[in-house]
């Protein structure tokens, strides 16, 4: 009989042969510090390679799958979270790892996205944003900042982005966070917490599209990511840092750590007027901002237990048909 | 066929429901086989004009009579268009002879209060009709003995039991089952019944035209069911352990009846945040390895059209079950229609593999989950069951149900020990290897060895990587799509029409779901009025046995198609599937106005077809 995998894995062994995105695409990035996750997942902590599963809806950022070789799902736009709750509630066993974009996610998938946040669904949305639809050739998306202009805005983005991180937060997910797609590391560092928190994990994450972001002055995916780095990111530590003076009163700051901490009781209010105090000079938070392991992820809600998970459940007629008589015994 | 018909006419939220439903729990346990009805029940929950039917015949029946014997008028709404929107009132189906029981208090309760009950507004009708009245204040009679108006339900079920000399035993059984350790609740209703009995008697009422001797078997082991609640145990004996649902009528016991029982199976319910998720919710766990299922009707089944397309692409199993409500939009939401079998055939995006049964009573609608979900698994295709608003939503008596009769068949689900052959063999499992019946091994994530399972709803290649290359793309779709019709084609597992009556009948009816009772008793109408007739009942819609339809026709005259649908879509299905135009053989009976169809209803239409 098959065992379940223990020896020890290398990138080569997760590794598609997938060639979907564009010299310089940031998607890389996160793909790399993905793989790095998984070998730490089941090279240091145990976990069986056979329980890691990973899905995603459609986009360029949903080619994902493509890129690795595990078990996985490539479905439809936007409902990559249903599917990923069906495994996850119908076996919580599984790693769940569900990879979106920015469109996917925040547009046509914003109804389960909510719910999911609401539901604490233990698993964990990686989110590649990148403000544009790539796989259709640039278009505007819901995280495209005002004035942005995209062959589906020419004079411009209109009308304000979505801001996911203040969704998330606002509906109670375990964990909030935004990476980088050029810091590797740090990125990699994000993804395993946000993968160890029971619950609902939101992993934003910046990962620049080399091919249609334009911003002036900033063409070619070198320069796009000096954009972030130089216009957009902001790390919450340094937000905390440089903005509290302005967001908290007097007697609120003689109380406040040094340093912002994603784990206190307080964090969802001062990653809030973070956000906030961010945006007013066009500016969006980066980094940790909530780990709240506090409410019951949903499975435990709904008593699904791992040791006898529904999706393997005995459903041999023989040794459940008293039960059945009983059961329409009931119906008459 | 010694039988007898009742409605109880009030408004929505009155207690008229519960009454209709422990009078026929009554009549069950004396040995009758019953049908129970929403005679008239509005997308409403309190004020509207609501109205439920109940008949009891010696043996089993599967609809509405045309006519009711005796009506219970628990407001003026049984007896007048109250709304003036054009209702027909109840009272235009109480046959001549027949009896009206009514509320006679002065004064009536919320919800039925400026509804009270005047008997001279169609006091000429009553009298050209012979209608035999009989008036009690029950309302008063309720609020004043127990301060409880609600309970005049029971007062009037003691009437019932009066004039059709029923004894008391069968409702207080049925109230210790309601009530069960509620000894007050018990004590008023066992009072109530008194009460009502022996105001029937002093009055002098009886009927004993009306009584029918019912013979009850010592140990009746029958059952009493909505068809939801025979699809919903069904699913369960058949091994569902997943079942995600949104509320919509009239699916919604189904929900509510796996919410409360799937728990205690080492199942799971989730209530989603809309159809679109639900549909998504069943084909992940699905994928996890549960056998999984959702119900629905028109507008959510709309929305589940991505999903079932999904499916269909990347050979998940994938199980709903459609009670049918009038269309389009939102549009009847309490009231039949047949109007979703175009789009439960036709719908979603692309060529796919699919299959879709039909029930058209609890009893099979129970046994059908089990070909349901192992078709499901062995085609690794969207398996839809197609009911209609009134199975969903009536009860009916059964013969017992029997689970044993269960077998389970996960296709190429594969256990550990075949896992392990497998990869000793390929190295790696591949999702969509392309196997000589075009069938691929399934696998549960988790299985040990096993990190290559990629379902993928893009074209893709065995691996399940996308891919849009022209001999790989080809061999896909005839993989999915022409070899596994073909082999679903072949399958004896998927329901034979059943013909009902004389084969050498030279009139024939098609139908299947709410016209079956109706054309049961409308060729045994037929008989007595010498004309031979018989019913080919469809158990299976895709793919449509088109043989056995062809033949059918050929064999008759004249072949009435009947549907609740103004656009024949059943009738189209056969010419497409089975036997061309037939303009001459061909007849349609539709109705579409969301009332049920009646035994005369369907020899009316005959005539003018």
């Amino acid at each position: 009989m098959a065992q379940i995998t223990t020896r020890t894995i290398t990138p080569a062994d997760i590794t598609g042969p997938g060639a979907w995105w564009c010299r310089g695409c940031g998607d890389f990035g996160v793909t790399a510090a993905f793989r790095q996750v998984v070998l730490t997942l089941v090279n240091e902590m145990g976990i069986p390679l056979e329980q890691i599963f990973v899905l995603s809806g459609i986009g360029c950022s949903s080619k994902e799958p493509e890129m690795l070789r595990l078990n996985a799902y490539h479905g439809q736009h936007g409902r990559s979270i249903p599917v990923a709750l069906g495994l996850a509630i119908a076996n919580p066993n599984l790693v769940v790892v569900d990879f979106g974009g920015d469109g996917d996610s925040y547009a046509i998938g914003m109804e389960h996205f909510v719910h999911a946040c609401i539901r604490n669904i233990n698993l964990t949305l990686i989110v590649m944003n990148n403000q544009v639809y790539g796989l259709t050739k640039g278009q505007a998306s819901p995280t495209a900042h005002l004035g942005l202009k995209t062959s589906s805005t020419p004079e411009g983005k209109k009308m304000r982005p979505v801001n996911p991180l203040r969704l998330a937060i606002a509906a109670g997910a375990a964990f909030v966070g935004r990476g980088v797609s050029w810091q590797k590391n740090e990125l990699a560092e994000l993804m395993h917490k946000a993968i160890s928190t029971k619950g609902f994990s939101l992993l934003d994450v910046f990962s620049p599209c080399v091919t249609y972001h334009r911003e002036p002055g900033f063409r070619g995916s070198g320069p796009i990511v000096d954009w972030y780095r130089q216009n957009y990111a902001l790390d919450i530590q340094e937000a905390w840092r440089e903005m509290r003076d302005q967001i908290f009163t007097e007697e609120e700051r003689a109380h406040l750590p040094a340093e912002y901490d994603p784990t206190s009781p307080e964090a969802a209010i001062s990653a809030l007027r973070l956000i906030a105090e961010a945006a007013k000079i066009g500016r969006e938070v980066t980094g940790l901002l909530i780990i709240n392991e506090s409410a019951p992820d949903m499975a435990t809600a709904l008593s699904v237990s791992a040791e006898k998970p529904p999706a393997l459940a005995d459903i041999s007629i023989e040794r459940n048909v008293e039960r059945y008589r009983e059961l329409l015994a009931e119906l008459r | 066929m010694p039988a007898i018909q009742i409605c109880g006419a009030g408004r929505a939220g009155d207690g008229t429901n519960t009454h209709i439903l422990t009078l026929g729990q009554a009549f069950k346990d004396l040995g009758a086989w019953v049908f129970i009805w929403r005679e008239e029940v509005y997308s409403n929950i309190q004020t509207r004009d609501s109205g439920f039917g109940l008949r009891a015949a010696d043996r089993p029946i599967y609809g509405p009579d045309d006519e009711f014997d005796i009506l219970e008028a628990f407001d003026q709404g049984a007896l007048v268009d109250t709304t003036g929107e054009g209702r027909v009132p109840p009272i235009a189906r109480l046959r001549p002879g027949g009896v009206l029981i009514y509320d006679s208090s002065t004064r009536l309760d919320y919800p039925n209060a400026g509804y009270e009950v005047k008997p001279d507004v169609v006091g000429d009708l009553l009298r050209s009709h012979r209608i035999r009245v009989f008036d009690l204040p029950m309302g008063q009679m309720a609020k004043q003995t127990f301060q409880s108006y609600i309970v005049r339900g029971t007062i009037a079920l003691g009437v019932i039991a009066e004039v059709l000399s029923i004894p008391d035993e069968p409702f207080l059984s049925r109230f210790h089952r309601t009530f069960g350790d509620r000894g007050d609740l018990l004590e008023m209703n066992r009072q109530a019944l008194t009460m009502g009995r022996s105001y029937a008697h002093e009055q002098g009422w009886q009927l004993p035209d009306m009584r029918i001797a019912f013979t009850a078997a010592a140990q009746d082991d029958r059952q009493l069911l909505l068809g939801d609640e025979a699809v919903a145990a069904g699913a369960i004996v058949a091994g569902c352990r997943f079942f995600a649902g949104y509320p919509l009528t009239p699916a919604s016991e189904i929900l509510e009846y796996m919410a409360e029982k799937l728990p205690h199976f080492n199942g799971v319910v989730v209530q989603a945040d809309s159809e679109m998720a639900v549909a998504h919710h069943i084909l992940g766990a699905s994928v996890a390895g549960a056998r999984s299922m959702t119900a629905t009707s028109g507008p959510g089944f709309s929305l589940m059209q991505e999903a079932i397309s999904a499916s269909g692409s990347n050979e998940t199993p994938m199980v709903i079950a459609i009670c049918q409500r009038g269309g389009p939009g939102t549009g009847l939401p309490t009231k039949i229609g047949q109007e979703d079998l175009n789009e439960t055939i036709f719908g979603g995006h692309g060529d796919f593999a699919r299959i879709v049964l039909a029930a058209s009573e609890p009893e099979e609608a129970f046994y059908v989950m089990e070909q349901v979900f192992n078709l499901a698994e062995v085609y690794q295709c969207p398996v839809f069951l197609l009911l209609d608003q009134m199975i969903a939503q009536s009860s009916y008596t059964t013969p017992a149900l029997d689970p044993s009769h269960f077998t389970i068949d996960r296709g190429k689900l594969l256990g550990l020990e075949a896992v392990a052959q497998l990869l000793k063999g390929n190295g790696r499992y591949k999702r969509y290897q392309l196997t000589a019946d075009g069938i691929s091994p399934r696998v549960i994530p988790g299985t040990p060895g096993v990190t290559t399972c990629y379902i993928n709803s893009n074209e893709h290649t065995e691996e399940g990587h996308i891919t849009e290359e022209q001999a790989i793309r080809q061999a896909m779709v005839e993989k999915r799509v022409i070899k596994r019709m073909a082999l679903i084609r072949k399958d004896p597992r998927l329901p034979r029409p059943r013909l009902l009556g004389p084969a050498d009948a030279p009139i024939g009816f098609i139908g299947y779901g709410a016209v079956y009772g109706p054309i049961l008793e409308a060729l045994a109408q037929l008989e007595t009025e010498g004309q031979r007739a018989k019913f080919l009942e469809l158990r299976t819609l895709w793919p449509l046995h088109g043989r056995e339809v062809r033949d059918f026709v050929r064999s008759c005259q004249k072949v009435y198609v009947s549907e609740h649908s103004a656009g024949a879509q059943l009738r189209g299905l056969i010419q497409r599937e089975a036997t061309g135009p037939m303009p001459r053989r061909l007849r349609s009976i539709l109705r579409y106005d969301g009332r049920l169809m009646t035994p005369g209803y369907i020899l009316s239409q005959m005539r003018e077809a």
